[in-house]
């Protein structure tokens, strides 16, 4: 008997330990993780320099997580183990009512060379940087100004959750005290927990972006704030188109592979085909004189707004706007009469608002989070006539580009 | 390179027992140790590999001078003794105290000026374990009791033996030395070996690991909202954490030494239990313990002088003890705490708390030991002191707050059963049931006190041989979870949209 278990229990050790790294080896590698939406490590060069500076041995080390067999069923155990912990979370990611996800902990930012570890809480003193600089900017800004601040899915999705509102409640009301007249600072955060709480598809149940319906909530709001409120257009007119199979990007965070994907119901105007799309990228070349000076070059640009061969891949939210560009401008091609033009200083929430605003606007979107971009440049060089801004919560504790708004 | 990491598992454990197992005598067999241990050592900082070998050099060449001399000239063979000693205490000393001491010479007004802290100076991965490991050989050559190793891989092969190389337990010469070329690996010893490792990195990954994330959370935490319950969550974790971290490393180097037919001294036995200080450092890391009791406790009179001279004696390990564990003013104080409590206990207490009910004494230390885990954790003493303060509603902006009693309530499952499991328990169950002692068959303790290899003529009920096909079982399931549990904390997606 003796003999017998401990002949099993080595030949079971040695089979795990031989099978895992004959599998490594043998399995070819894969150049890009759909699952986490970046390229993965592959076998580092060597060189002796490599090797003494320990350079080697960290690319191999990354070399070997990226590679490893079997990598998405093993992260799904994880999962599945922390559920039978009965931890209601994995990876920071809240598991709620109705297959329900929501990031709740989050890499805050504290300053420029550190983030926090993965928490709840954030620094209010950053918020109060990011919001001051945006009071700074209304003050300045004599165009309309429209201002929305996206909460986010933790936030909306409250009542899938036993998590506790401390924090939400505790962000919402800096923003609304903090936040001066001037930026037509919307607040969507009563709505959207309203429509939640109705039974509303507002929110994504795996990813962290708002849903078409829910951005059509809040192009309601951005026209309400423009006094522009007669000429918004009725969900009617939208036609629905189902893209189902969305596992989004809080899927893929949180590794519960039992939960099933989201459907994305596009809510079409019909009239893409009059409209285009154009990416900018903004280079520096000096003139006769040797001065430097900005040139725009056009890299891409496509009919409509959106890039369908996003919908056949994991990442479909991409497809609106093709995902992120730094300045992008959206018009009509056959446009009788002059159309007004809004500047969109946005993040990625913004994308899936294009459909609805494109229908008044001309738009001339440049991204916030780049860092780069100046509001008050860009809308003198385009003519642009309103301003909306749109920046989500979580970029509001995690990041400061905000901070840098002018 | 570490044992809870993919590398390791599926690269260079299997070269190594490939390797091992290919070759066919016990000394072509060291020569594999002492090859592969010096790679595992030098991933990531190869440089320092030679600074060991230094060390490990002169041990071994004045190892023989000391040998030479004792029978003969006692005086001449201190003197080697000495010189082996100072050699490898000044590696030691160099690289993990220069840059501290250097920093508290700067606060002298006039020296701030003149010393620089040195720059790019790192501490090489285990050196305060292997540099006592040396120093044990010298000193047991100089009393005699042990030979001298004439033999370089096998010197070399104990010193840098990759299980016990970067965190112990702490192997004195004398422990292993006929091991060194006389060792026999057999099946049964591979097996106990290979459960102990899985056993240990179960209590590292799915314990010690999910532990430390509750601790960081809290810790994190308390910068915007100190709370009591939050600083009674960075205690416990943290002692939960350290414990299952080190006893788990310390179950691998112990498991992965069978593999190739050593047998280490065990480091832990259920610390948590104790009813007292002193007991607790009976059974916490215990191959130190051992260590300073026997190389510097006992060599300045021990228990055998006057009282004064006892306290005397406690103060002078405790204060090494405490810098042993890192050049911070937070690990001298840690070090001074233990000492004034043995010294408290030494004089009345402990005879009191033997007198009393055992849960005053489990209470007592259990709460003296958290204490000194906030000690040891905060390198800002100023920042333990205010988690200390904390436990008791100093500072804090209340009992506790909606996410931090979230978050403790869904820490209560693993809470319990890392309680449960850092008790004799459930093992204690295990083995009855199983009518015999799978996982530490083959262990010896610190006092010499052996448990046999499963013997031969072992004859299991219908019970036993259930007990023993599920653990067989669980070890397999455990190691499949771990290594789920290895992959997730690689598996990093990319948000850019966020971006």
């Amino acid at each position: 008997m003796k003999k017998a278990i401990n002949l099993v229990t080595a030949v079971c050790f040695l089979t795990l330990v031989f099978a895992f790294t004959l599998a490594f080896w043998i399995l070819p590698d894969t150049a890009f993780s759909e699952e986490e939406n970046r390229s993965l490590a592959q076998f580092p060069e060597f060189t002796f320099s490599s090797l003494a500076d320990g350079t080697f041995s960290s690319e191999m080390t990354d070399f070997f997580a990226d590679q490893f067999p079997a990598r998405d069923f093993l992260v799904g155990i994880k999962a599945l183990s922390e559920t039978a912990l009965c931890r209601g979370e994995n990876n920071g990611v809240l598991r709620g009512e109705n297959g329900q996800l929501a990031v709740r902990k989050f890499r805050v930012y504290k300053s420029l060379l550190h983030q926090t570890a993965d928490i709840d809480y954030y620094y209010r003193d950053n918020v109060a940087l990011s919001l001051d600089a945006l009071n700074a900017y209304a003050a300045s800004e004599t165009r309309p100004l429209v201002t929305l601040l996206p909460p986010r899915s933790v936030d909306v999705a409250a009542s899938a959750f036993s998590y506790p509102t401390e924090i939400s409640d505790e962000l919402h009301s800096q923003i609304a005290e903090t936040l001066s007249p001037d930026t037509g600072y919307i607040d969507l955060l009563p709505l959207m927990r309203e429509r939640y709480d109705a039974g509303d598809y507002v929110y994504f149940r795996t990813d962290h972006h708002w849903t078409p319906e829910g951005a059509y909530l809040a192009y309601r709001e951005i026209m309400k704030g423009f006094d522009l409120e007669e000429e918004i257009l009725p969900l009617e007119a939208f036609t629905v188109e189902e893209i189902p199979g969305f596992r989004g990007t809080t899927w893929s965070k949180a590794g519960y592979k039992f939960v099933g994907p989201d459907t994305i119901r596009y809510l079409s105007p019909g009239n893409e085909d009059e409209f285009e799309t154009t990416c900018l990228s903004v280079k520096m070349v000096k003139d006769e004189n040797g001065k430097p000076q900005k040139v725009k070059e056009v890299y891409k640009s496509f009919t409509g707004w959106l890039n369908r061969d996003y919908f056949t891949a994991k990442d479909k939210y991409a497809a609106f706007l093709d995902g992120t560009h730094n300045e992008q401008l959206v018009t009509k091609k056959t446009a009788d009469v002059t159309r007004e033009r809004l500047l969109v200083m946005k993040d990625s929430f913004a994308n899936s608002l294009v459909p609805y605003l494109a229908e008044h606007f001309d738009l001339v979107i440049a991204n916030l989070t780049g860092g780069t971009a100046n509001a008050s440049e860009l809308a003198e060089e385009y003519e642009c006539t309103r301003v909306l801004v749109v920046y989500n919560w979580e970029n509001l504790i995690t990041a400061a580009s905000l901070a840098a708004i002018k | 390179m570490v044992f809870s990491s993919l590398l390791f598992l599926f690269a260079f454990l299997p070269l190594t027992i490939a390797l091992y197992y290919l070759v066919p005598h016990n000394k072509w067999r060291n020569w594999v140790l002492f090859v592969v241990s010096l790679l595992f050592y030098g991933w990531g900082e190869p440089v320092y590999i030679l600074v060991m070998l230094a060390s490990i050099a002169a041990a071994y060449g004045f190892g023989f001078l000391v040998a030479k001399y004792r029978e003969t000239n006692v005086r001449r063979a201190r003197i080697w003794m000495t010189v082996s000693l100072c050699t490898n205490l000044s590696a030691l000393l160099f690289f993990k105290y220069a840059n501290f001491f250097i920093a508290n010479l700067r606060l002298i007004p006039l020296l701030s000026e003149k010393l620089a802290p040195i720059e790019g100076l790192t501490l090489p991965i285990g050196i305060s374990f292997y540099t006592f490991q040396i120093m044990s050989y010298t000193i047991d050559l100089y009393r005699g009791q042990t030979d001298v190793q004439r033999n370089f891989i096998a010197f070399g092969t104990y010193v840098t033996l990759f299980p016990q190389l970067i965190a112990g337990p702490i192997v004195r010469y004398r422990d292993v030395d006929d091991q060194l070329t006389g060792r026999r690996e057999t099946l049964d010893l591979f097996a106990s070996g290979a459960r102990r490792f899985i056993l240990g990195l179960a209590k590292k990954i799915l314990l010690g690991d999910a532990a430390s994330r509750v601790y960081e959370y809290a810790k994190a935490s308390a910068e915007f909202n100190a709370t009591a319950l939050g600083a009674w969550m960075v205690m416990i974790f943290y002692t939960l954490h350290i414990y299952y971290d080190f006893a788990g490393y310390s179950d691998m180097a112990i498991g992965l030494g069978r593999m190739f037919g050593f047998r280490f001294l065990e480091n832990f036995d259920y610390p948590y239990i104790a009813k007292s200080i002193t007991e607790f450092w009976r059974r916490w890391h215990m191959s130190l313990s051992t260590w300073f009791k026997e190389y510097v406790y006992i060599p300045l009179g021990g228990n055998r002088v006057g009282r004064l001279k006892q306290y005397r004696n406690i103060a002078v390990v405790w204060f090494l003890t405490g810098f042993w564990h890192g050049a911070n003013w937070n690990y001298l104080l840690w070090g001074a705490y233990f000492g004034i409590f043995l010294m408290i206990e030494k004089g009345f207490l402990y005879k009191k708390l033997e007198k009393l009910p055992a849960i005053v004494g489990h209470l007592y230390a259990l709460l003296l030991i958290g204490f000194g885990w906030i000690i040891f954790s905060y390198t800002d003493i100023a920042a333990g002191w205010r988690c200390f303060l904390a436990l008791f509603g100093v500072g804090t902006t209340g009992f506790s707050s909606p996410v931090i009693r979230y978050e403790f309530l869904h820490a209560l499952p693993l809470l319990v059963i890392a309680c449960i499991g850092a008790t004799p328990y459930p093992k204690r169950i295990w083995d009855r049931l199983g009518e015999h002692d799978w996982i530490s068959c083959g262990s010896i303790t610190p006092y010499g006190e052996e448990r046999p290899i499963t013997e031969d003529g072992l004859v299991l009920s219908k019970r036993g041989k259930v007990v023993a096909v599920l653990t067989t079982v669980g070890c397999v399931l455990c190691f499949v979870l771990c290594v789920a549990y290895l992959v997730d904390s690689t598996f990093s997606p990319f948000l850019y949209f966020i971006f």
